[in-house]
């Protein structure tokens, strides 16, 4: 069965210690921790210091998005205590300045492909670049973003093939137009089971889709659906993940 | 190296041939400095959920003197009552920068909808103006400003061509060419050609010898190359491309080529294809000098100017027109060697998708 957990961003704006309850609530063994505000990023590694977190089996921190430049060594010094703990730090690579600060967090960093918004990051030539700067970093592979990008989840086969060495987590939501994170439609569970048996079966998967506390049980449900086991894959599944496996051999 | 990855395949070509194709040359050199300028006028006007697509010959590198800039606001994001002010200020700007305006079909200078494009492929909802802008997005078109619209279109289109052929997919035909997208390109040259006579009838003859002479050269071209641009699936894509079709009928990698080959200009395109599949040098010096010679003529705006109020009863004594006929004569006369006397392959494919 996959790992499958929530971003306390995604439940709770703002607050991880709302979110990390409401995951514990729904009895999940994942969870991503959100700052993606500069703000919010010195509490957050100020009260998990302190915080049990074994009850978990994969936790990882998602990194602010923008912050002021200038202090991007006192926010990589920060991220240090995540990474101690061993826990996974999520960033955005347009948010990186300084590429060689972040370095030091080797296979700990997880760069996430980007959404149409952005000019970095979207696509499998793009990352490329980023994982140049970063040679040991791994991929947080966002099916939402790579979707929005490519609806046609060709981009996505391309981003698998190519990093699948690379590969240490997955953001899983609907990303509409307007690139926020939607509960999981009908058409992404499509999208993303066309493609599922490219992912292996131990990459956690983090949900970032907005969604109220009573509504958490269904959309790990739907995500289960979107990322269906390679046994449990219908006919169609299965030959679909076959050709778009060795399309790019 | 793959097709597409042939540096500058028209000076390879020339180089080849030993030939000086300066018209060609000149109005890419001319594209590129107007590509530069419209980048600048309509800085700011674009984002990820629209592109400024421009078509015609500035799409084909192919910029002569009195060139007009078809273009369209390509919307393919959340609605937004925003989108027409963009696509008016695209027009100012246009006009305060000089440029002609496109003509009065109404086809270009305001917002296309991705949704039409991608989901009205055939059948009633499909008209003249949509097949249009979705043919031409797929063989002359480019971005000006951000491309992210204009490329996922692209994808999507290319997709729904190739996954909903079945044929290609799972046909028994020992050829793999996306007979679908083959048969859109087709209708619309065969559209365009129709209207070019219920012009004739509608416009009393204006702009009868201009339109007449791009019919028999950039019109068919495109259409040339667009039918090249399918066959190459069949004859220059890669052997795992062909293999996962027929072994998983994955048409993903198949896609891909596709993509990156419909990126090259028409002329790029069939430069590739004759240094490819090694077509006669003669063909080639046939092909591209005719077209040279047509460029060099548009490029003089008294002989464009000439072309444009030439009426059809006084072609007889148009020294202009009668430059017109010969060059696309030989062009035609390249058309057929290529298409059906130079290359065994080729030869077959055109008998088998193109006559029935």
């Amino acid at each position: 069965m996959r790992l499958v957990g929530f971003s306390t961003g995604a439940l709770a704006y703002s607050d991880f210690q709302l979110g990390l309850k409401i995951i514990n609530e729904n009895h999940l063994k994942a969870v991503e921790l959100s700052a993606l505000r500069e703000n919010e990023l010195f509490p957050l590694v100020a009260t998990v210091a302190g915080l049990n977190m074994k009850e978990f089996t994969y936790v990882s921190v998602h990194a602010p998005s923008k912050y002021d430049p200038a202090r991007e060594n006192d926010l990589v010094k920060l991220l240090q205590k995540v990474a101690e703990r061993k826990w996974p730090i999520v960033i955005h690579p347009d948010a990186i300045r300084d590429f060689s600060a972040w370095k030091s967090f080797k296979g700990l960093l997880l760069v996430e492909n980007m959404d149409k918004r952005n000019l970095i990051g979207r696509t499998a030539g793009e990352l490329a670049e980023v994982f140049k700067k970063l040679p040991e970093a791994k991929l947080c592979f966002d099916l939402g973003h790579c979707r929005q990008v490519d609806p046609t989840m060709n981009e996505s086969c391309l981003i698998l093939q190519q990093f699948a060495g690379r590969l240490g987590q997955l953001h899983v939501s609907e990303v509409n137009s307007r690139s926020t994170h939607d509960p999981l439609s009908g058409a992404s569970i499509d999208a993303y089971a066309r493609i599922a048996s490219m992912i292996p079966e131990d990459i956690p998967v983090i949900l970032e889709s907005t969604v109220r506390p009573n509504e958490v049980h269904s959309e790990v449900h739907r995500a289960r659906l979107a990322l269906p086991l390679s046994s449990a894959a219908n006919g169609t599944s299965k030959r679909d993940a076959k050709y778009y496996q060795n399309a790019f051999v | 190296m793959t097709p597409t990855e042939i540096v500058d395949p028209v000076a390879v070509l020339e180089r080849r041939t030993r030939q000086k194709w300066t018209a060609i040359g000149r109005t890419a050199v001319a594209t590129n400095t107007i590509t530069k300028r419209l980048n600048e006028l309509l800085a700011g006007l674009s984002t990820a959920d629209t592109s400024i697509v421009v078509f015609g010959s500035l799409a084909r590198k192919e910029w002569t003197s009195k060139s007009d800039v078809d273009w369209t606001l390509l919307v393919d994001g959340q609605a937004d009552p925003q989108h027409l002010q963009v696509a008016q200020e695209i027009g100012n700007q246009l006009a305060k920068g000089k440029f002609q305006e496109p003509g009065a079909s109404g086809i270009f200078g305001n917002m296309t909808f991705s949704h039409d494009l991608v989901q009205k492929i055939g059948g009633r909802d499909d008209t003249n103006e949509n097949t249009t802008r979705r043919v031409l997005l797929l063989q002359e078109s480019t971005a000006i400003g951000k491309p992210d619209a204009q490329e996922r279109v692209l994808r999507l289109l290319i997709s729904r061509y190739l996954k909903d052929d079945r044929g290609l997919r799972f046909g028994t035909v020992p050829y793999k060419v996306p007979r679908f997208l083959l048969n859109d390109i087709v209708r619309y040259w065969r559209t365009i050609t129709v209207d070019f006579v219920d012009k004739q009838r509608d416009q009393a003859g204006h702009g009868w010898g201009l339109r007449n002479a791009k019919l028999r050269m950039s019109r068919k071209l495109i259409f040339a190359t667009g039918m090249l641009s399918c066959f190459s699936c069949e004859l220059l894509c890669s052997s795992e491309a062909r293999t996962e079709l027929i072994k998983h009928n994955s048409t993903v990698a198949m896609e891909e080529h596709l993509r990156s080959f419909i990126k090259l200009t028409p002329l790029e395109i069939l430069a590739t294809v004759l240094l490819e599949l090694k077509i006669r040098k003669k063909t080639a010096d046939k092909l591209f000098s005719a077209y040279n010679a047509f460029l060099a003529m548009l490029d003089v705006p008294k002989n464009r100017k000439h072309l444009k109020a030439l009426h059809p009863d006084d072609v007889p004594s148009s020294a202009i027109f009668a430059e017109v006929r010969k060059f696309s004569r030989e062009f035609q006369a390249g058309l057929t060697d290529l298409f059906f006397n130079d290359h065994e392959k080729l030869r077959e494919l055109t008998i088998f998708y193109g006559v029935f």
